[in-house]
């Protein structure tokens, strides 16, 4: 849901072979704030079934899902997860019983995506700066890996990862605003960007240090770059950018294989219009 | 999940007679807008001279409503006040630590209990608001923010009305809303009849009950007619006694907060023009 751009929206939609795919959003990591919701339904509710999930206000008849929760999320083609608080949405989905509902609707086939904490989350561990010090958070662990979003638009968050990456932190992967990486099962398959010089790292810890190694990215817009630099180093995700991309990928991902698709925030993601960033 | 924050520096613990506690079963500035009459007891209850006040509007989500209404109420007071949100700022710079266990008074809002709770747990704010009672912080709330300091209470969180364990700071188990949310009661009596809750209070908006300690010590209310009443389970029966609280300002709200009227008007108009796209915190 960034402001300027569909790009990740429609690729992450393209994932799901459905026609008007049954969509749920998921806005607990902003606390369900008010504005998030409604852009998730200017953005989805003309070509998708969608719905919402509120945790906070399951006892006022918002509109939002209540009652069955499980049996809601389970039956849809994409739960798509807001950015905000990681920690704190943790903690509200564990309250609910919704991390055991995501991990079945993951093994069910369900696309999962998100952006900021609607990434961090999937992954066994994740780098969270709130409050002080940045630290590491235990995910629903899904993806065996770590993750680290906003890997360009916050100072110092490169240095934090790598040296949590060398004291121990699983290896993962880190991406830039914009960036989407693309799972499936717990391989990854694309990295992709709405921007074209969007970056995503691969971050692992070898006899040498700390190692980042850029990954092959695929902007999804129509003039694609000259070629940035970044990708070329290596590329364990091989997709060039071409016309059919999409059509290709909707092939490959069928609808009984488990997929998920994380992706990283863009700053249209952290809500401008409003007087209340939603952090990481 | 720890917070892994130090806090900047440990207060030494009081004596639990100068431990204090004050639940609301409504009421205060979320609620009542042009009542401070709570509120004003609220700040009455920290010697401190300006006291720090931070609200915590976690059981809401950290609406901009109550932040904002929040800000409203205390502005013009003799307070240093902030909140603390644990969805939205990303600069913060100070650990849950430093900012909860520098306070005088410690004032949560209401909305999910669960969520309330969960999302302590999950940020370690639990054990530092148990630590910062000890200290001597005086904790205040409404609602979810009431029911939290109990053993147990009744939420709403998930629809319908159904008991649900408090971090146990109080003994007995507390409803709240009885007058404005009378679907709570039935639920909350049937749970202290067959033991899944301990006895205990039910507030009508407007009631606060204040314990210094773990002694109930008064029952005050910001509206007349507004009720309370302390209910046990004595051999599987219900035994109901109703408090007569104590009205607070004679009845009659000074909401002025000791301010001139004209004074307090200019003060909300530059406050709104200054302040409407402004970042909270």
């Amino acid at each position: 849901m960034e402001r300027d751009s569909s790009l990740l929206d429609d690729y992450v939609l393209s994932l799901t072979d459905a026609d008007r795919p049954r969509v749920c959003f998921l806005p607990t990591a902003s606390g369900d704030a008010d504005h998030y919701v409604v852009r998730f339904y200017r953005r989805f509710a003309a070509s998708c079934d969608a719905s919402h999930v509120s945790l906070f206000r399951r006892d006022q008849g918002t509109g939002g899902v209540e009652d069955d929760l499980a049996s809601h999320l389970l039956a849809q083609d994409l739960i798509y997860v807001g950015g905000g608080n990681v920690v704190s949405m943790l903690g509200a989905w564990r309250a609910h019983g919704l991390d055991d509902v995501l991990r079945k609707a993951w093994r069910k086939g369900i696309v999962l995506c998100g952006p900021s904490a609607g990434s961090l989350c999937w992954f066994d561990e994740a780098l969270s700066a709130f409050h002080g010090a940045p630290r590491s958070v235990r995910g629903l662990g899904m993806l065996p890996y770590s993750n680290c979003v906003h890997y360009d638009a916050e100072p110092a968050r490169r240095a934090e990862y790598h040296r949590f990456v060398g004291d121990g932190m699983r290896p993962g992967f880190a991406a830039e605003d914009g960036v989407a990486l693309h799972f499936r099962r717990t391989r990854l398959k694309h990295a992709v960007s709405s921007r074209p010089d969007g970056c995503a790292y691969r971050v692992e810890h070898s006899a040498d240090g700390v190692v980042e190694t850029p990954l092959k990215v695929t902007y999804l817009g129509e003039t694609p770059a000259e070629g940035p630099a970044a990708g070329e180093a290596l590329a364990p995700v091989i997709e060039p950018a071409s016309a059919s991309r999409r059509t290709r990928a909707r092939r490959r991902t069928s609808r009984r294989s488990a997929a998920a698709a994380a992706a990283a925030a863009s700053p249209g993601e952290r809500l401008p219009a409003s007087p209340e960033p939603v952090p990481a | 999940m720890s917070t892994g924050d130090a806090p900047a520096r440990a207060r030494a613990d009081v004596p639990v007679a100068e431990r204090v506690i004050f639940a609301m079963g409504g009421g205060g500035f979320t609620m009542e807008p042009t009542n401070p009459l709570l509120d004003d007891f609220v700040l009455s209850l920290t010697p401190a001279k300006q006291p720090r006040v931070l609200f915590l509007p976690t059981a809401s989500g950290d609406t901009t409503a109550q932040i904002n209404a929040f800000q409203a109420r205390f502005a013009d007071r003799w307070c240093v006040h902030e909140h603390l949100s644990l969805f939205r700022l990303r600069d913060a710079r100070r650990s849950l630590g430093e900012v909860v266990l520098e306070q005088d008074i410690i004032y949560v809002g209401g909305g999910s209990m669960r969520n309330l709770l969960a999302i302590w747990q999950a940020h370690g704010l639990d054990e530092l608001l148990v630590q910062a009672w000890r200290a001597g912080t005086v904790l205040a709330g409404l609602s979810a923010g009431a029911m939290c300091w109990f053993q147990g209470g009744v939420t709403r969180s998930s629809g319908p009305p159904e008991p649900l364990a408090g971090l146990g700071l109080l003994d007995g188990s507390l409803t709240v809303h009885a007058d404005g949310e009378p679907e709570r009661l039935p639920v909350w009596l049937a749970s202290v009849r067959d033991g899944t809750l301990p006895g205990g209070w039910s507030l009508d908006d407007g009631v606060g009950l204040l314990f210094r300690g773990l002694r109930l010590d008064r029952v005050v209310s910001s509206r007349p007619g507004a009720g309370a009443q302390r209910v046990d389970q004595v051999a599987g029966e219900l035994v109901r006694n109703r408090l007569a609280p104590e009205l607070l300002g004679d009845g009659e709200p000074s909401a002025l907060g000791g301010l001139d009227e004209a004074v307090q008007e200019m003060r909300r108009v530059h406050r709104m023009r200054r302040g409407l796209g402004e970042r909270d915190g």
